[in-house]
């Protein structure tokens, strides 16, 4: 039984800065350029709501399974998925398995970009501003979450 | 030949619309060592590129666009872009910065400026694909609002919401003199009326996808300094205000000392500021917050009201925009004040001017200089906010009386003979800062080469804990702030990084983030030269101390009421003071020992 932790997402407290964007493509790439980042915060600019779509690292992940060229797997000290860069064709079968659309194709257009967990320091939760992103045991996800929903019911009304 | 700065991309992109050419060119070395970008390089390629004498909304006036040096490096709150060019508000240089995403999408494209001239015959919309540009029709588009037509340019060009679109609105197309460029339907090219210049060009919009890189001289330095000022945003009292109430967390201190401009300039203090303070935003009306390009402080503010029974959801509403639309106007419930604004961000208008038009044309009703039949039967009074929003939309739609108005407050004024209560100084209305209750601002109104323009150099801050009445000394005050805010919009950071960013922080991330190694002292010197040539661009315009005033209101009256009870203003002694300490002599000209000082002689024009 795995005990790694996860990324989770609250979008209620992501502002839209992209800062998580910019350490995650520096921590990867040395550059800081949004579409090499793992992580990706989507605008819906009708609402203002910031989505971070971000990987969950899902167990069994549809990325790994799907793969023809065996270039996924799973990391066994983070239990993060790796991609071997010369197994990879680009065929992009883990895109379209994605549930999450957390994969990109890289700019090379020869690989794919899959989060890493940056070893188990996630760059993109350490550097968010509001704590919009956290790294943390799975069943500790959605607490703070519930608490806001908790509070609703308290105030008898809807947010 | 040194090299360009390592986070740049040394590139500016030229489209002509007259002749539909597109072209690449190399920005020299020397204008990133002597303007670094932003605001100061606009200013030098106007003033270089630009006849003298142009009328505005022609087709010889140009849109320079310029990035800084910082932006999409790791430096927080690097994420304005300037455009520059010739006000048809004013006539005088002018330029504006927007935030969000569009300037940084620029670069990423492979771009750190964008100039655009002459006139297109049909309307049509740039589309600019990292290196591949070009332009397509936009018939379909025109009269389009805002949100409508940004949304329909991203479905033409593949439904990818990521592209990021600049757009005008109906007022724009109209020539509106207020009008507005509008990048990511919430951040605007504000004030000074670009999105006129742009309407005449027959440009509806600049599209673009970016998915360069941006590299850093030094980016484990960048990185750690970078790591440090977070955490000095997080513990500093000011930058948190702003996380919460956004820009609005000014209110309550302006409105108690007296200097909130209410009722067209004719009170200090709003009463109904009770209703529209912080807190009372936050809890009334703000749903969530957002954020520019990599600034931590996230001072937008999603709000929603129901305005008669309508649903009004928007990005909004900073200080000024609740100043203008709200106290000015006397008005001071959210409904009508966030409705007012939606139909000035839907047909792209600059909320300040079309709040102090308005705010200007309540007085003349309640004077009766205009009356019922004028105002194609509005009741123009004060507090009225339903008047509000109907002579909006009638200013965005060049409506009956709504067109006059369109012409900006200062042509209005003098079609109506009522000049003494038009708020502005060159024709850019006021801010909503009244300056009898700070004299820096006074002076930083009077000589801004945009017009009436308070972040040009905000003294605010430095003023309220001194003597803010003090007008003897305040020159050098101004001087100061004038070069460094030169600094930070020729760098591409949001003003709201000064409160941790010092010039020191500025020019430590300009170094590990460019490369460019630039001396405090040289820094400086940068300002001051870029403050000079704005002032040579309007010089050549025919613009001089004469121009360089306030409304009669500041110098004749004194505020009646509050804290800043029993002042006015004594500009005169203020601006000799001022030019001495430019090195400029008394008509307000540069010296020609102070152009030879800054290496900018062959601007001279004595």
């Amino acid at each position: 039984m795995m005990r790694n932790k996860v990324l989770a997402v609250d979008y209620h407290k992501c502002i839209g800065c992209r800062i998580c964007e910019q350490w995650c493509s520096l921590s990867h790439h040395g550059v800081i350029s949004p579409v090499k980042a793992r992580v990706k915060v989507h605008r819906i600019e009708e609402t203002g709501a910031n989505i971070p779509v971000i990987c969950t690292q899902c167990n069994p992940a549809p990325c790994v399974s799907i793969c023809p060229e065996n270039a996924l797997s799973r990391d066994l000290k983070t239990g993060a998925v790796r991609v071997n860069d010369d197994l990879c064709v680009a065929c992009r079968k883990c895109m379209n398995a994605c549930p999450n659309g957390a994969i990109s194709l890289d700019t090379s257009g020869e690989t794919v970009l899959i989060c890493d967990l940056c070893k188990g320091k996630p760059q993109c939760v350490a550097q968010c501003p509001t704590n919009s992103l956290t790294y943390v045991l799975p069943e500790i996800v959605g607490r703070e979450q519930r608490t806001r929903i908790a509070r609703c019911f308290e105030k008898g009304g809807r947010e | 030949m040194e090299k360009i700065p390592v986070s740049s991309t040394g590139k500016l992109l030229r489209v002509n619309l007259s002749s539909k050419e597109i072209s690449q060119e190399s920005i020299p070395f020397h204008v990133y060592r002597d303007y670094l970008g932003g605001r100061g390089a606009g200013a030098y390629y106007l003033l270089k590129e630009l006849a003298k004498g142009v009328d505005p909304l022609s087709e010889d006036n140009k849109l320079v666009f310029f990035t800084g040096p910082v932006i999409g490096t790791l430096a927080p709150g690097s994420n304005k872009v300037s455009v520059t060019f010739k006000s048809p508000l004013t006539n005088t240089y002018s330029m504006s910065l927007c935030g969000g995403f569009w300037g940084p999408e620029l670069k990423f494209a492979g771009y750190d400026a964008l100039i655009i001239e002459g006139k297109s015959e049909k309307p049509v919309y740039l589309w600019i694909d990292n290196g591949e540009v070009s332009l397509k029709a936009a018939e379909h588009l025109w009269g389009q609002l805002i949100p409508k037509a940004s949304d329909e340019v991203k479905k033409e060009l593949g439904n990818d919401n990521t592209i990021r679109v600049a757009c005008i609105g109906p007022a724009g197309e109209k020539l509106n003199k207020m009008a507005c460029i509008t990048a990511d339907r919430h951040r605007e090219f504000g004030r000074g009326g670009a999105g006129a210049v742009m309407g005449s060009k027959n440009l509806k919009a600049i599209a673009v996808r970016g998915t360069g890189e941006i590299q850093m001289s030094q980016k484990g330095k960048m990185a750690s300094l970078v790591k440090t000022l977070y955490q000095e945003f997080k513990g500093h009292p000011k930058a948190n205000a702003r996380t919460r109430y956004g820009t609005v967390e000014m209110l309550e201190g302006i409105n108690n000392l007296g200097f909130w401009s209410t009722r067209n300039f004719s009170q200090g203090y709003f009463e109904g500021g009770e209703k529209l303070v912080g807190p009372k935003m936050r809890d009334d009306i703000v749903v969530s917050d957002a954020s520019c390009y990599a600034c931590p402080i996230g001072c937008g503010k999603n709000a929603r009201v129901y305005y008669k029974g309508s649903r009004v959801h928007l990005e909004g509403p900073e200080f000024e925009t609740v100043g203008l639309l709200g106290a000015n106007c006397g008005v001071d419930d959210w409904e009508s004040i966030l409705k007012a604004t939606e139909i000035c961000d839907y047909y792209g208008m600059d909320t300040m001017a079309v709040g102090a038009t308005i705010s200007f044309a309540m007085e003349c009703f309640e004077k009766g200089i205009i009356g019922l039949k004028d105002t194609d039967n509005i009741e123009l009074k004060f507090g009225n906010g339903d008047a509000l929003v109907s002579l909006a939309e009638k200013i965005a739609n060049r409506d009956g009386f709504g067109d006059l108005l369109a012409e900006g407050v200062k042509i209005a004024s003098e079609k109506l003979n009522a000049q003494d209560y038009a708020m502005h100084s060159k024709g850019l209305p006021l801010a909503t800062y009244d300056p009898r209750g700070c004299k820096g601002m006074a002076l930083t109104y009077a000589t801004s080469p945009k017009g009436a323009h308070h972040m040009i150099s905000p003294t605010m801050g430095a003023e309220i804990p001194g003597d803010r009445f003090a007008e003897e000394g305040k020159a050098g005050l101004v001087k100061d702030t004038q070069i460094q805010m030169a600094l930070v919009d020729s760098l591409g950071f949001c003003s709201t990084m000064r409160f941790v960013l010092s010039v020191d922080k500025q020019q430590q991330l300009l170094e590990l983030g460019s490369g460019l190694e630039i001396s405090k002292e040289d820094m400086f010197k940068i300002g001051e030269r870029i403050l000079n040539i704005e002032r040579l661009f309007n010089i050549r315009e025919g613009f001089n101390r004469k121009d360089d005033t306030l409304p009669n209101r500041f110098l004749k009256e004194v505020i009646k009421e509050g804290l800043s009870a029993g002042h006015s203003i004594n500009l005169e002694k203020m601006l000799d003071e001022y030019y001495q300490v430019m090195g400029w002599d008394r008509n307000g000209i540069p010296e020609e020992s102070k152009l030879a000082e800054l290496n900018i002689s062959q601007f001279g024009n004595k």
